[in-house]
C-alpha cells in the first residue's frame, strides 16, 4: 500500500495529503501505544472501594491473599504470559516480571497450597467476566475500558 | 444464588475455559474435570462447585548418556531413559477460606520404582486473613514439606532450574523422605510495603519404608522396615513483595527406628536421626535469576552396632545461574558440592577405615545447561555434567546384578552425563 502511495506522490496533491495524514495518524498511534496505561479493574460493587497499595495487588495477583475485607472470595483474570497488555501490567502496576509471576503461581499449584488465575484469551473477554463475576479483578488497557466495570486505584 | 440456568451454563464453560493454556485440547480437559468430579457433581450445585475447581498436572520423560557411571538406570555408551514422571492435580474451594487439593504421581526412577500411582498429596488447608497484612492458616493431611526453595515443587520439570534438582541439597537418593510427609502444617504470613515474611511449621512422620531411604541410611538391603518417629520440619523465609529478593532459612528434625523382620534378620533394632538446617538466597531480575543454598546436616546411627553406629556432621552447597537471553531461551550454570563428613573430605580416613574409594566420600559437580519452552506448556532441556567424585550417586545407580545391592568398587571418580529432557504441562 505504502509503494502504492508513495508512487502516486508526484502526481497527486490530494493523495499528498491523504499519506500526510495517514503518516500522522500512524505517528499518534504509536505514540499512544508507547504510552498505553494499564488499569486494574474490579467487578462494580466490588468491596475493595479504597486506593489499594501495590504489594496488596501484589499478594491478590500472586494468589496469596484469596478473600475480600469482607470475607467473600476474590476473582482473579489475568491475559496469558506472552501477552503484551499482561506484560504491561505486570511491569507498571506491579513492578515485577511476567516470569516471576508465573513461577509463584506454580509454587502454589503444584504443592496444593493454592490456585492459578483464570487465563482469558482476549481483554474483550477479561471485561466480559470481571463485569459479571462477583469478587472480580483484572486489568485493562485505557481503550478497553467501559461503564461495565470500575477501576481500583492503585496507591 | 439465583442464577438461572443459561448463565450457569456460562459459568461452566467459562471454568472449563479457565486455565486452558493456548492450544491445550479442551475434549481432554473436560473429560478430566468429568472424570474426576463427577461425584461432586451428582450431590447438586454441580455447576457453582466448577467455578473453584482447578486441575493441573505434567508429565517427564528424561535420556541419560553418561560415561563411568550409571545414571538410574544402564546408561554408559548407550542412552537410558528410566526416568519418567507423571503427575495430576485437582483443588477445590468449597469455602473462599477452605481448600482441598490432591496429587496423584506416577514416577519411575531406575530398577526399585515401577511407576506405580501414589498420593504425593493430600491435603485440607485452611486460612483466615486477619487484615489484608496477615494470614494465619492449618494444612492436615499428607502435606509438603517446608525445605528450600525448590522442595515444593521439586516433581514438575518445569520448576526446576535443571533436569534434575541441584542433587547437593535435594538428593535423589532421599527423595521420598523429604518431599512430603503426614501431619499438621500451620503457617503465618505478614504482607509489608518491604514484603513479605512467612513461617510455616511442620509435624509428623516422613515417609521412609522405601528401599531408597533404607539404603541412603543404612547403605544394604535387610529383611525388616524403616519406620518415622514424629518428626517437625520449619521454614522462615522473606520475599521483597515483588519476589525479586527470596531467603530462607529451613530446618528439620527426624528420627526413624530400624524394625527387624521377625521371622529373622541379619540387622539388630537401631535408630537414625538426620537433622538439616539449610539457608537458601535468589535474587531476580527480568533476565537473571541467581540462587544459592547452603546445608549442614547432623547424622548419627545408633543400635546396630560396627560399623553401621556412627555420627557425622555433613556439608553441601551450590551456586547457580539462569540466563534468559531471549524470549523462551534459558542458559544456566552451577557449581556444587557435597561431603557427608566434614571431618574428612578427601575421603582418605574412610578408604583406610573401610577399603571403600576415598572418592565415595565427596562429590563437585559443574553443571551447563540450555532449555527451550516450545510453547507454555512444552518444554525441552538439553544438560551436560561433569562429576568428579560418588557421594552423590544413587543407591539404585550402582546396583550389583549378583548382589542386588549398590557396589561403589564398580565405580569411577570423574565422570560425564548428558541429559535431555522433554515435558509437557497444563
Amino acid at each position: 500500500m505504502k509503494q502504492n502511495k508513495s508512487g502516486q506522490l508526484p502526481c497527486c496533491g490530494g493523495n499528498f495529503i491523504a499519506l500526510c495524514i495517514c503518516c500522522l495518524v500512524l505517528f499518534f498511534s504509536n505514540y499512544t501505544a508507547q504510552a498505553e496505561e494499564v488499569f486494574v479493574t474490579v467487578k462494580r460493587g466490588t468491596p475493595a472501594t479504597v486506593p489499594t497499595s501495590r504489594y496488596v495487588l501484589s499478594a491478590i495477583f500472586g494468589m496469596r491473599l484469596t478473600t475480600w475485607p469482607d470475607g467473600s472470595a476474590i476473582r482473579v483474570f489475568v491475559l496469558p504470559d506472552d501477552n503484551h497488555t499482561h506484560s504491561l501490567f505486570c511491569k507498571q502496576i506491579l513492578q515485577i516480571f511476567p516470569h516471576q509471576l508465573r513461577t509463584a503461581w506454580d509454587r502454589l499449584v503444584y504443592s496444593g497450597t493454592g490456585q492459578a488465575p483464570e487465563v482469558l484469551g482476549s481483554e474483550l473477554e477479561l471485561r466480559t467476566r470481571i463485569a459479571n463475576t462477583p469478587g472480580a479483578i483484572g486489568y485493562l488497557t485505557k481503550e478497553n475500558l467501559d461503564e461495565s466495570v470500575a477501576i481500583l486505584p492503585v496507591e | 444464588m439465583n442464577q438461572l440456568p443459561f448463565s450457569q451454563l456460562n459459568n461452566l464453560s467459562a471454568s472449563l475455559k479457565c486455565h486452558v493454556r493456548h492450544s491445550q485440547p479442551m475434549a481432554i480437559k473436560a473429560l478430566i474435570y468429568y472424570l474426576l468430579f463427577l461425584p461432586f457433581g451428582m450431590q447438586g450445585k454441580a455447576f457453582e462447585l466448577f467455578d473453584s475447581v482447578q486441575v493441573h498436572g505434567f508429565a517427564s520423560q528424561a535420556m541419560f548418556l553418561t560415561s563411568g557411571n550409571n545414571m538410574f538406570g544402564p546408561s554408559i555408551s548407550n542412552p537410558g531413559f528410566d526416568f519418567t514422571e507423571l503427575g495430576i492435580n485437582g483443588s477445590w474451594l468449597p469455602l473462599p477460606n477452605l481448600r482441598l487439593s490432591m496429587q496423584i504421581l506416577s514416577r519411575r526412577d531406575g530398577a526399585w520404582s515401577n511407576g506405580s500411582p501414589v498420593l504425593d498429596f493430600g491435603l485440607m488447608d485452611y486460612s483466615y486473613n486477619f487484615t489484608s497484612d496477615y494470614r494465619l492458616g492449618i494444612r492436615a493431611g499428607r502435606v509438603r514439606q517446608p525445605y528450600g526453595l525448590y522442595n515444593d515443587t521439586r516433581d514438575v520439570a518445569f520448576t526446576r532450574p535443571s533436569i534434575l534438582l541441584p542433587q547437593s541439597i535435594y538428593y535423589e537418593g532421599t527423595r521420598d523422605f523429604t518431599i512430603s510427609a503426614d501431619g499438621l502444617l500451620a503457617y503465618g504470613e505478614i504482607r509489608k510495603p518491604w514484603g513479605n515474611l512467612n513461617l510455616e511449621l511442620f509435624g509428623g512422620y516422613a515417609r521412609t519404608d522405601n528401599k531408597e531411604t533404607q539404603y541412603s541410611f543404612i547403605q544394604q538391603t535387610y529383611y525388616g522396615t524403616l519406620a518415622s518417629d514424629p518428626g517437625f520440619v520449619g521454614r522462615l523465609s522473606y520475599e521483597t513483595y515483588d519476589g525479586a529478593l527470596r531467603l530462607a532459612l529451613s530446618g528439620a528434625y527426624t528420627s526413624m527406628r530400624y524394625k527387624p523382620n521377625p521371622s529373622g534378620d541379619n540387622l539388630p533394632r537401631g535408630n537414625i536421626g538426620f537433622d538439616p538446617i539449610l539457608i537458601s538466597a535468589q535474587y531476580n531480575t527480568e533476565k537473571w535469576t541467581f540462587s544459592s543454598e547452603y546445608s549442614y546436616n547432623f547424622f548419627s546411627n545408633s543400635g546396630f552396632g560396627p560399623p553401621l553406629d556412627f555420627s557425622t556432621n555433613g556439608e553441601s552447597y551450590y551456586f547457580q545461574a539462569a540466563y534468559r537471553f531471549a524470549p523462551k531461551w534459558e542458559l544456566m550454570g552451577r557449581y556444587e558440592a557435597y561431603y557427608p563428613n566434614v571431618d574428612d573430605e578427601s575421603g582418605k580416613a574412610f578408604h583406610q577405615k573401610y577399603g571403600q574409594p576415598a572418592y565415595t566420600q565427596f562429590a563437585k559437580i559443574l553443571t551447563l545447561g540450555l532449555r527451550y519452552d516450545i510453547t507454555p506448556w512444552m518444554m525441552v532441556r538439553a544438560e551436560y555434567d561433569y562429576t568428579n567424585g560418588t557421594a552423590l550417586l544413587t543407591p539404585q545407580s550402582t546396583l550389583n546384578a549378583q548382589t542386588g545391592n549398590p557396589d561403589y568398587f564398580n565405580t569411577v571418580q570423574y565422570w560425564n552425563t548428558f541429559g535431555f529432557l522433554v515435558s509437557f504441562r497444563f
